[in-house]
């Protein structure tokens, strides 16, 4: 412990400003690589969760952004119209999400209700802790209950069987909802356009819907439905007369995507973005390489005399590499502990701000995705200490070192 | 008498910034258990050279070297560094200390790299034998820079020492020292060969000096 001490301060802490420098360094290429990781697992699992519905014949609404949209001219008969018209020449997955509710729970978390048709909920396959799937041929009536899926967050309060009132904000109408199920912890939806972007269904509601629902609901609802809505198994020719029916009807120009579309949309700023975070990490690693063996060069140089002391009495290379790892170890171990601080804090954050859409379970919040993510910069890490200390080493073995330094 | 070096350099090459020098060709040098030898030849001859390849901190050589019995040629460099910490004690100027560490500190360094053999020495038993032989107990707490020079010779002296190893190097050990203080040196120095049968090779400038031990070898620039 002396030795290491004694090498830490007298060769890496020597210098304060190179020294600070490369921890700095290294914590900034920690965090990118920690964010890099993250960003491409949660990618990965969003090519996985929309991979049901990237099929042959399934075709995503996404309103046209040069268009002129006009949503206080939308009247409740023109929405109607084209859900009929949807409904008689469509198969289609239907998924609203957002409206918010406040009801009694463990967390005081604001609840967000997802309204989703069968189509929606067959494709996705979620995953239950308790309870059955949604049901979607129910009645809906004042004195009807609407069987339902909840979050995890809301088992506690809510457990399986139990009833829930609601003020409906999408049928402006008081509704009891049963839960039949919960769903599994950390279940997630991801946004079609941007695969890495994800919100969380710990603090939501899952509400059935049916052709009935669609009708009774309001504008609101109808509206949104629409933004997002993917049409199964069909042609591009029907889809340009769908195109055309909500245009006539709406006044909204719709463009129609493959899910595939919307892969090579996102691949192609997305990838663009990883070979920026690719490049930038390369440099860093330079500078990281370059001023590390600087740092310790010249430290070197400066006590030429006290590491020939050490190498006389017993001091080999290959023990001041374990000591040169062991430094290393610890600065990236302290860098480690900053970015899971960081993470745990972000995580933890949402549960504090009571952000139900990306309060997550786990240890202060942190999802597998993380720890995958922090793995990765533990690897990086690893590839940075052998870069970074072999350099050093090979360096520090070209000064000479002899008896004629200590006369 | 058991050989404890064998060394047989055929050629080895002193490189300068300025130039290259060809230094201890064909040079031999068989040295017996407990024998005092002094080597001595004028600036440029290849005396630290020779002790610095006596002491395995030089491989860059053409020729063999067998310590104890064992060639090194091709021994790990954590060898060689385990036996410069066991077997070797390097008996210096007063300057070659640690000016960042008290003496006691310089003194013990050998032990922090004694690793697993450590156990085998009783260090502080050794440590105070040892201080006390020397006579510089009073000083153990101060920083180098604050002893005289004379003081700082007795620490080198007892860092070279302090793991009792079997050949001791020294390398223009009563340099820059006084009278008094430069016989206390030669004094300890024999003293150990006398009771301990310690192995030394010094290298002085210090003819009279030289004269004290078994044998002197003279070293001669290459021409």
């Amino acid at each position: 412990m002396k030795i290491f001490k004694f090498f830490v301060s007298k060769i890496f802490l020597r210098k304060v400003i190179p020294s600070i420098s490369v921890i700095l360094l290294i914590c900034m290429s920690n965090y990118i690589t920690y964010i890099a990781a993250r960003t491409v697992i949660s990618t990965f699992q969003g090519y996985q969760e929309t991979r049901g519905l990237n099929q042959e014949g399934n075709f995503i609404a996404n309103l046209d952004p040069n268009s002129v949209a006009d949503f206080g001219a939308i009247e409740a008969k023109g929405t109607q119209k084209v859900y009929d018209y949807l409904n008689s020449h469509f198969d289609y997955a239907f998924y609203v999400d957002g409206f918010m509710v406040s009801i009694p729970n463990s967390y005081d978390m604001e609840i967000s209700l997802c309204y989703m048709n069968e189509s929606y909920y067959a494709a996705n396959q979620f995953e239950l802790l308790q309870g059955t799937d949604l049901m979607f041929d129910f009645p809906l009536g004042e004195d009807k209950e609407i069987p339902v899926l909840i979050g995890k967050g809301l088992s506690e309060t809510y457990p399986v069987g139990s009833l829930i009132n609601i003020d409906d904000p999408a049928l402006n109408q008081a509704i009891t909802l049963k839960v039949q199920g919960v769903l599994k912890g950390n279940e997630y939806h991801s946004n079609f356009y941007a695969l890495n972007s994800k919100s969380y269904y710990i603090f939501s509601i899952f509400v059935p819907v049916n052709e009935e629902f669609i009708n009774h609901a309001n504008l609101g609802l109808q509206v949104n439905g629409l933004m997002d809505i993917v049409v199964l198994q069909t042609t591009e020719e029907k889809i340009l007369d769908l195109s055309e029916v909500i245009q006539d009807t709406l006044g909204l120009k719709f463009n129609f995507f493959s899910q595939q579309d919307n892969y090579e949309y996102f691949n192609e700023y997305y990838f663009h973005s990883l070979k920026i975070v690719a490049v930038v990490s390369l440099i860093l690693l330079l500078m990281i390489t370059c001023l590390s063996v600087w740092n310790a060069l010249v430290s070197i140089r400066l006590m030429l005399k006290d590491l020939t002391i050490n190498l006389l009495v017993g001091l080999s290379y290959s023990k001041l590499r374990k000591i040169f790892y062991s430094y290393f170890g610890i600065v990236f171990l302290i860098n480690l502990v900053i970015v899971f601080s960081f993470t745990a804090m972000n995580r933890y954050g949402c549960w504090l701000r009571k952000d139900a859409t990306f309060s997550t379970y786990g240890l202060f919040g942190l999802i597998g995705m993380d720890w995958l993510a922090l793995l990765f910069v533990v690897v990086s890490d690893i590839v940075i200490g052998i870069i970074v200390v072999e350099i050093m080493l090979r360096k520090i073995k070209k000064v000479p070192i002899s008896l004629g330094v200590l006369q | 008498m058991m050989k404890v070096i064998d060394l047989s350099i055929k050629e080895k090459i002193y490189k300068s910034k300025q130039s290259q020098l060809s230094i201890l060709n064909n040079f031999n040098l068989e040295v017996a258990a407990g024998e005092k030898i002094a080597i001595v030849g004028e600036s440029g001859a290849g005396k630290s050279s020779l002790l610095n390849i006596i002491g395995l901190l030089d491989r860059n050589y053409v020729g063999e070297y067998t310590l104890f019995g064992s060639p090194t040629d091709h021994s790990h460099t954590s060898e060689l560094a385990q036996w410069r910490n066991q077997r070797i004690g390097f008996v210096l100027q007063e300057s070659a200390l640690i000016n960042s560490l008290t003496v006691e500190d310089n003194i013990k360094l050998p032990f922090l790299y004694a690793g697993s053999e450590k156990k085998n020495l009783r260090e502080d038993e050794n440590f105070e034998t040892v201080v006390n032989a020397i006579g510089i107990k009073p000083i153990l707490k101060k920083k180098p820079l604050e002893c005289s020079g004379g003081e700082r010779a007795r620490a080198v002296f007892a860092r070279g020492i302090i793991m009792k190893p079997q050949i001791i190097l020294a390398d223009e050990p009563t340099a820059s020292l006084d009278m008094e203080n430069r016989e206390r040196i030669v004094a300890l120095l024999f003293g150990l060969n006398r009771e301990f049968g310690t192995t030394i090779i010094t290298v002085t400038h210090d003819l009279e000096i030289a004269n004290r031990h078994d044998r002197v070898i003279h070293l001669e620039r290459s021409k």
